[in-house]
This record gives C-alpha cells, structure tokens and sequence, in this order.
C-alpha cells in the first residue's frame, strides 16, 4: 500500500520504529538500527510464546511502502477495540497490567530477551485482558546488565499501585499528570510509613527512592567487554519475583464509595420501573445494532451487559473507581472479553495531553461510538455540574452518531435530592427545554416513556 | 520504622558493593543512574532471596504431598 502515511503523535521517542496510518489502516515502522532485536523477537521463540499466551498483540510483515527513511520492516499489528489508558483504569487493571509485564519480561528472559521500556502506555486492554502493544520493546539481553525499564517499571505501576491500596483509589489520576509514572520520592512522601514492612515496597519504592536522590548526577559505571557481571541472571529473577509479589501482596483499595452500592440501595425505581427500562434500552441497542457502544455513569456495568449480551464491544465509563473495579472483576469472573470498564470523569474528561498536547487522546478523539448510552445521567452534568442542556446536547453529538438518553424530571425524587440544600437555577431544566436543546444536534428516534416512573428514554441520532 | 529502614539501606549498601560494575547500557529511555546502581546493589540479595524462596517452596510441597497421599 501507498499513499500518504500520518505518523501517530504520540509515536516519536523510540529510535527503534513508529506507528503511522495509512488510509485507515495502522502500520508499524520497523527500523534498520532495530533489525537484529526484531529479527530475534521471532527467531528466538518469544514472539510466538507471547501471542499463543495472548500477552503480546500479533502482527504481520507486510510489504506497504515505509513512512520514513532507515526502514527494514513494515508491520501491521492487529488492532485494538478501543485505546485506553493507565490512568483511566481502576486499581484491578493497572494490577493486571502490572503482572501481564512481569510475565512479559520473565518469558523474555528466558529466550535470551529483555523489555526495553515498561511503560503503562504500552499495554492496552483487548478482549478483557491486558496486551503488550509495543512489539519493539524487547532487545537481545546483554547478560549482567540490570534492567533498564526497571526504574519506569517502579514509577508507572508499583508505586501508583501502592498509593492506591494504602491511600485512596482516585490517586491512579496521579498518571495523568506524571506521564512517565509517579516519581518515586514523591510516592514515598505519600505512603504511610507501614508501607515500609512490606519489604518490596521498601526496597522497590523507598530506598529506590533515595537511591535516585543519592546518585543522581552519577553515571552509571560500565563494564569492560569480558569482565565478570555483577547482575546475575539469579538477581533479575529475584529482582522480577520481588517486584511480583510486591504488587500481588497489595490489597484492594477500600474506603470511599459514593456509588457502588447504588443498585442496592435504589428506591427511585419500582421493579416494574426497572425492568421496563431495561426493556427499552435492549430494544434501542437492537434498533441501532452498534458495533461499538460507549455507556456513560455505567456504574457496574448493569446496561453495559445487554449490549455485551448481544455480543457488541462495550466501553463502560464512571467517575467511581470502585465501581469501575468492581465491573472490570465480575467481567474477569464470567470470561466476558467485551467489556472495557474505564475511569471518567465526565465534567472532566481525559484531555489531550503530553507533547504538543498530541500524546495522549481525549475521549472524544476516540470516538464516535455507534452508540452512547447516557442512562440516569442527565440531571447529575445539568443540575449537579450546572451544564447547560444545549452544551450537554453538542458534547453527546460529538461523541456518538446515537445516543440513547434518559430525561430524569425535577419532579423525580432524585433530582429533588439534588436541588435539596441549593437554589433552583434551572428553569429550562424541563421536558420542553430538553427537546429544545436536542432539536439543533439530534433527530428523535424514539420518545419512550417509562413505566410507572416520571422519566422518560430517548433515542437519538446524530445529525 | 525509620532507624530500622536507615539501617536495612545502609546494611545493604555496604554488603554489596565495593566495586558496582554494570554493561553500559544503550537505552532510548534514561534508565536513571540511580535506578541502575540500586539494582546492582541489592541483585545479590534478590537472588539470595529467591533461592531461598524455591527451595522452601518445594519443602512445603513436599510435605503437602506427603499429606495429600496420608489422607486418600
């Protein structure tokens, strides 16, 4: 294939290749300086004990034309459902991603390999599970040398991991504004001290910490070719299954939830209610038949299942990281690969960020999804965040050719809830200025009222 | 907590390290200098502590099996 090729943003810091686009289609620019790596990833057996263990994302050499000088393959890397990243993912997926790398390396050592990065960014989830994407990463392992992505190893998963199980879930957020993983001396200010007697934390964490302070400005020194190494190949075994059991020992986040036990707790619906709507929503999802569906405020991924169900890729957002969790285990525990739980903050959703604000996508850039589900959503982002309804109207537009929309009334008790302690400064916030503000983005579908409930469901395409 | 972390970091300084002596390293990434001695410095205790770590595992499954072939 010919043509133009867009070299990705986020794609510039590895001399070893690049990924680019090429009418449509993603490519991989393998470079001459890499060739013996590359061509040791397959010869050796890794690339095919990697894909068969569905922990390295497959590939194929194709003959495309290159993007750039200094080429010695083209590779087309399968692609992934939906790209996402370290900190939009809960405690259990960074876990995850964490130990999917350590396996990665430790069967790289094995075929005489090593990863040369360990960077959060390089996993993706597909199929439920946590894939390397970086086929470039692994280089021929230079016996004695430590490992060299084991600093960004620590930064990019075990010292978010540790702050999140001893201090606070939402402290996984702490990776978007450190892009190349949270700095260890600052991991180790914000741990509480009986973080300490667990012994891989305080090696990994706190006197790698200070290791980094002490030696800053020293180089590191470098062994004359033949001389005796001091990294054994024991002591990397020992340093990967130190670091393993690190993050294996780390417990679940506990504390704060505002949301996981919402469907329990539910009086706003009457089973009739309830089941009606889920009714309605099935009936949308099969009306549309998306072959992508986001579903915003998922909660644990309840209306997120009936798209499952049908077999359609299913991105589930929500602000709580715990519910986020928990919908990304009960996934793990029924083998249910089309599910993507994701962290999201809707009144502040992942921005563009890192160089040149191009790295890192919004979420919008990932989109538009076949359909949006925005199920009890409406009054939280109009009445609780004070977004206007037309503003509200344009974001959903953007981010979906279909959206499937519940209006929740100010007569519903929980919308009283929400203007209980504040003035009501919403006098558009009704069923009229709702379909006012659609009327410029959208084309009603359907107008479906809820059983026995004042709510009312939506269904919308985009214009 | 802090006297007894000083001291594990001090402990294991001086045990491993006269001449800390690594393959330089041709990293696109900065590996960090400080990250790299570190791992030098504590790799003997790390591969002590995984051979130790194998050997008492087979014990344990030894006597577990011991016990599984008492029981059936």
């Amino acid at each position: 294939m010919t043509g133009a090729a867009d070299v990705l943003p986020g794609s510039f810091r590895d001399p070893a290749g690049f990924v680019f686009r090429r009418q449509g289609v993603l490519l991989r620019q393998v470079n001459e300086i890499h060739r013996r790596h590359f061509d040791l990833l397959t010869s050796s057996g890794l690339y095919d004990a990697l894909t068969q263990a569905s922990l390295l994302i497959p590939h194929e050499v194709v003959d495309d034309e290159p993007a750039a000088a200094g080429a010695y393959r083209v590779i087309r890397p399968q692609p992934v459902g939906f790209v996402s990243y370290p900190y939009e993912w809960c405690f259990s997926q960074l876990r995850d991603a964490a130990l999917a790398t350590l396996r990665i390396q430790s069967m790289a050592l094995d075929h005489g390999m090593t990863l040369r990065d360990a960077s959060a960014f390089n996993i993706q989830f597909d199929g439920g599970r946590p894939v390397l994407i970086d086929t470039l990463s692994f280089e021929s392992l230079v016996e004695g040398r430590p490992w060299i992505a084991y600093r960004q190893f620590c930064q990019h998963f075990l010292a978010p991991l540790a702050l999140m199980s001893y201090r606070d879930a939402r402290l996984g957020l702490l990776l978007r504004e450190h892009l190349d993983g949270v700095p260890l001396d600052l991991a180790a200010q914000l741990l509480p001290r009986g973080a300490k007697l667990r012994p891989p934390l305080l090696l990994h964490v706190f006197s790698h910490a200070k290791s980094q302070r002490k030696h800053a400005a020293d180089e590191a020194p470098a062994v004359e070719s033949g001389r005796a190494s001091k990294f054994s190949m024991q002591a990397f075994r020992g340093l990967l299954d130190s670091l393993r059991a690190g993050i294996e020992g780390l417990s679940l986040p506990g504390g704060f939830s505002e949301w996981r036990n919402y469907y329990d707790e539910a009086t706003h619906y009457s089973d009739r209610a309830s089941n009606h709507k889920e009714e309605l929503v099935d009936a949308c999802i099969a009306e549309v038949s998306p072959e992508i569906v986001w579903d915003l405020g998922a909660n644990v991924g309840r209306f997120s299942g009936l798209a499952t169900a049908r077999g359609i890729r299913t991105v589930a957002f929500d602000v709580d990281p715990a519910c986020v969790d928990e919908a990304y285990r009960r996934a793990g525990s029924a083998n249910e690969t089309r599910l993507l739980p994701l962290v999201l903050d809707l009144a502040n959703p992942s921005p563009a960020i890192g160089w040149a604000n191009r790295e890192r996508m919004t979420v919008a850039e990932r989109g538009p999804a076949d359909l949006v589900l925005a199920l009890a959503l409406v009054h939280h982002l109009a009445i609780g965040n004070n977004v206007p309804l037309e503003s509200l109207a344009a974001f959903l537009a953007q981010i979906g050719r279909h959206v499937a929309i519940e209006f929740v009334p100010k007569e519903d008790e929980k919308v009283q809830r929400l203007l209980m302690n504040r003035e009501d400064v919403f006098p558009a916030y009704s069923v009229e200025g709702f379909e006012r503000s659609l009327s410029g983005h959208f084309d009603v579908l359907r107008k479906l009222p809820i059983d026995d409930s004042p709510r009312t469901l939506y269904l919308l395409r985009a214009r | 907590m802090r006297t007894r972390s000083k001291v594990l970091y001090a402990a294991v300084f001086c045990l491993a390290f006269s001449a800390v002596i690594l393959p330089s390293a041709n990293a696109y990434i900065d590996p960090g200098s400080g990250s790299m001695i570190f791992q030098a410095v504590v790799g003997g205790l790390l591969a002590v502590a995984i051979v130790l770590k194998t050997f008492w595992r087979r014990i344990v499954s030894f006597f577990r099996r011991g016990r599984t072939a008492d029981e059936t």
